[in-house]
């Protein structure tokens, strides 16, 4: 079986500077790959414009879309779902969960760290400026013992395969993380789209990932609860991420509330129901840090709930992830991750860490300063993708730019080796074919109390356009069914 | 149940249930006329007042001339107007989105798939020719919508709520269709007699769904009588006002706490509605058909505010 074999991917063209997922340098498919290979050379090329057409009004009819905020109206999208699913066999996944949960462990130990005795500071491995200046480190979570002792109960840890064939992780996301819905959604798609390709893999399910949210919740109740009342709390209707918020709340079959719909009163937190007040002892934060406590925080937030940071610090309601774990995502801290994996659980990182040059120290900028060419630029602090020069696309003149910008504040910048992330076979619209697309994977990996869980499965995202190396959904990035096989 | 997200079930309850009364009004009201018998029921002008009185209770003058075409539009899809057909759906789907983690997959589907069919509705082939057509996607939807709302939600209180909206907004709505066609009848008809057997209440029997079954039941030719106490007071005629307080008072006393409703609670306001309907006759109203039915809706607005306050209130 050859990828020259079939029409349907008539315009693939192979490149060898990057890991293909799918076909051997030689143009054969790879074994896992086979079967899904021989079902769907079994399709004519009408067949997968019209599925992908269903599978896209399936998606808009089931409001299953995020708002992209232009000049003049708010429109809405679906986050585009591609018909060719990705697989990780068993062993491969073995190795990616028990590197994500080694990862967000050593987090957790770092930021209860870095909130009481920072002795990794004080023993020098992680330089205490990274803390100091980092503008998610939040002093008011000096000392406090979130209940149960978790700070990132929400993991996303995003990984792409090099050209080396080897995973890389490069970012923790342990603020936030979104997207976890669209992994049950694109499952939900692909099984409706082509049900029979399931027949032929053992594939986990990835449907269980609310419930295990929902229990991992109810593990790090505040002490003396017996029946905790969890939610989820949303910015609101506008935000990009309601679905998500939507569907968590409604998977896990709890509320989802909003700020003006809780009030603290001696430091405990009640939302106002049809019956009047009710107690609230766990909540699942989907809104920033700076956003959760006008008292405490951003005065002129409406999204949070005045008192809540105080109700938490009194161990009266669990905040999930608990304020302040942005300073350990931070892309400086990054660079430090086999250094602090190392020293909390005296183990070996299980998965690489992309080399990494801090701008702020004077000999890693003179050398980033001469070879923006060959580097990646990212801002510290930014998510989403924004903020982010790659070099080898910069004219001398970009470059020259870049250059100022980094030299006027090299604390906020660090580089990267040009990584290459792996291609994937991805149904392109406009030449109504499979070609090599880009893609990464965000695995989900959650925290509690005596126990934890990663979800099988993932995002895996993929960038639509042809070169771009940027995944993200805010800039044009679509998404694929990530198949976890059984052994 | 949250507070808030009680109240947007309640308004998305009656706005699903006003889109269908706008457009099953628009579309009996205008294809009817158009063999009525009387020149007067087949003026056009009049179609179209009607149905600005209905949608908008504005009362238009007999000497402003109505275009049709802007007419029809602004009801069904002008969305710079408040009372139009497409901003009733689009409220609905709002207020569903802000309870969406409460509702089934299946009802927000069918839902969402509404408001985009109307959202994408081309409005020069409505004005055109779309007028069935698209009067007919909102009747039908509408009906879809109530049997996922009755087959697909757990009958508990998010669904006594989104049926105390539905509820009160049909009392509300056919109210003011009978008090429409309740005009048209006066104004189309010289004397007593000919009102009281004016194709008008042929219409309104139309215009509320229930002509067959009033057959059925009375065996008789429609008349001011039967027809008012039909779609007034009898309680098996779905959409009869009285079967309207019935279910609100169902609903209401499964959502209260209390056993025996406090005096200055819904429950009480409803219970006490549906005692004073159920001793009403005809004969009552017919002394005053006008003031009857403004009386009626006067108490559904303060039973729909008693609601707002009892259990939606939150900052």
């Amino acid at each position: 079986m050859n990828v020259s074999e079939h029409p349907i991917f008539s315009c693939y063209q192979q490149h060898s500077e990057f890991f293909d997922e799918i076909f051997e340098e030689d143009g054969n498919v790879k074994e896992v790959y086979k079967k899904l290979f021989e079902i769907y050379s079994g399709h004519t090329v009408e067949d997968f414009a019209s599925l992908n057409n269903n599978a896209k009004s399936s998606f808009f009819n089931q409001g299953i879309t995020f708002q992209v905020y232009g000049d003049q109206e708010i429109k809405e999208k679906i986050f585009p779902f591609d018909l060719f699913p990705r697989i990780i066999d068993s062993s491969e996944w073995d190795h990616i969960e028990k590197g994500v949960l080694q990862r967000s462990k050593a987090l957790n130990h770092f930021l209860h760290d870095v909130y009481h005795d920072k002795k990794i500071i004080k023993d020098g491995i992680v330089p205490i400026e990274l803390i100091n200046s980092s503008a998610n480190y939040l002093s008011q979570m000096n000392g406090l013992e979130p209940p149960g002792g978790i700070y990132n109960h929400i993991s996303g840890t995003d990984l792409i395969k090099h050209s080396d064939g080897k995973y890389y992780v490069l970012e923790d996301n342990i603020r936030c993380p979104s997207g976890v819905s669209y992994v049950i959604c694109n499952r939900t798609a692909l099984k409706k789209a082509l049900f029979g390709v399931f027949d032929a893999y053992k594939t986990f399910t990835v449907t269980d990932y609310a419930q295990n949210l929902l229990e991992i919740m109810q593990t790090v109740k505040p002490e003396g609860v017996d029946q905790p009342n969890c939610v989820v709390i949303t910015p609101g209707i506008y935000n990009s991420a309601y679905y998500e918020h939507s569907y968590l709340a409604k998977a896990m079959g709890v509320e989802l509330v909003e700020g003006r719909d809780l009030y603290v009163e001696k430091d405990k937190v009640y939302m106002q129901s049809i019956n009047g007040a009710q107690r609230v002892h766990v909540i699942y934060r989907r809104i920033d840090d700076q956003f959760i406590d006008p008292m405490e925080f951003k005065p002129d937030s409406t999204l949070g709930v005045p008192g809540l940071f105080s109700a938490y610090a009194k161990g009266n309601v669990t905040l999930v992830n608990a304020p302040g774990t942005g300073v350990a995502d931070d892309k400086a801290i990054y660079t430090y991750m086999p250094d602090i994996i190392k020293y909390y659980l005296n183990e070996e990182p299980i998965l690489n860490n992309v080399h990494t040059y801090h701008c702020s120290r004077p000999d890693e900028l003179k050398y980033v300063l001469n070879n923006i060419d060959k580097l990646v630029i990212k801002p510290v602090d930014e998510a989403g993708g924004y903020g982010i020069s790659i070099g080898n696309r910069l004219t001398k003149d970009e470059i020259e730019e870049v250059k100022k910008t980094i030299a006027a504040s090299p604390r906020k910048y660090i580089a990267q080796p040009i990584m290459s992330l792996s291609v994937h076979a991805t149904y392109i619209e406009e030449s109504n074919s499979f070609e090599p697309r880009h893609v990464d994977l965000r695995t989900y990996t959650i925290l509690g109390k005596d126990k934890d869980f990663v979800l099988k499965g993932g995002l895996t995202r993929v960038a639509l356009q042809k070169g771009n190396l940027i995944v993200n959904s805010s800039q044009g990035g679509g998404s694929k069914d990530t198949w976890v096989l059984k052994s | 149940m949250l507070a808030r997200v009680a109240n947007n079930l309640f308004w998305m309850g009656r706005y699903i249930e006003r889109s269908e009364h706008i457009a099953r009004f628009l579309n009996v009201n205008y294809f009817s006329s158009l063999d009525a018998p009387t020149t007067e029921s087949q003026s056009r002008q009049r179609v179209l007042r009607s149905s600005l009185f209905m949608t908008n209770t504005v009362t238009t003058s007999v000497d402003h001339l109505l275009d049709e075409q802007e007419v029809l539009f602004n009801i069904a899809l002008n969305i710079d107007e408040p009372y139009s057909i497409i901003n009733a759906v689009r409220n609905a789907r709002e207020n569903a989105n802000s309870a969406r983690d409460v509702l089934s997959t299946e009802f927000y589907e069918a839902l969402n798939k509404f408001y985009h069919a109307v959202l994408r509705y081309d409005p020069n082939h409505f004005k055109v020719k779309g007028l069935f057509e698209f009067t007919t996607l909102v009747t039908e939807s509408t009906a879809i919508l109530r049997e996922k709302i009755r087959g697909t939600l757990f009958h508990d209180e998010v669904y006594a709520i989104i049926m105390l909206g539905i509820s009160v907004e049909r009392a509300i709505q056919v109210s003011h269709i009978i008090q429409t066609k309740y005009t048209d009848a006066l104004e189309s008809t010289p004397n007593d007699e000919l009102f009281e057997r004016s194709y008008e209440w042929i219409t309104l029997l139309k215009c509320i769904e229930s002509h067959d079954m009033m057959r059925r039941f009375y065996k008789k030719t429609p008349d001011s009588s039967n027809v008012l106490e039909f779609l007034v007071l009898h309680p098996d005629c779905p959409r009869s006002i009285m079967n309207s307080i019935n279910r609100l008072n169902k609903h209401i006393l499964s959502l209260s706490m209390e056993k025996l409703p406090s005096k200055n609670s819904t429950a009480y306001l409803v219970g006490k509605t549906q005692a004073h309907m159920a001793y009403l006759s005809i004969e009552t109203i017919e002394e005053d058909i006008q003031g009857h039915l403004t009386q009626i809706r006067e108490t559904l607005y303060t039973i729909a505010s008693s609601i707002e306050k009892e259990y939606f209130l939150y900052n």
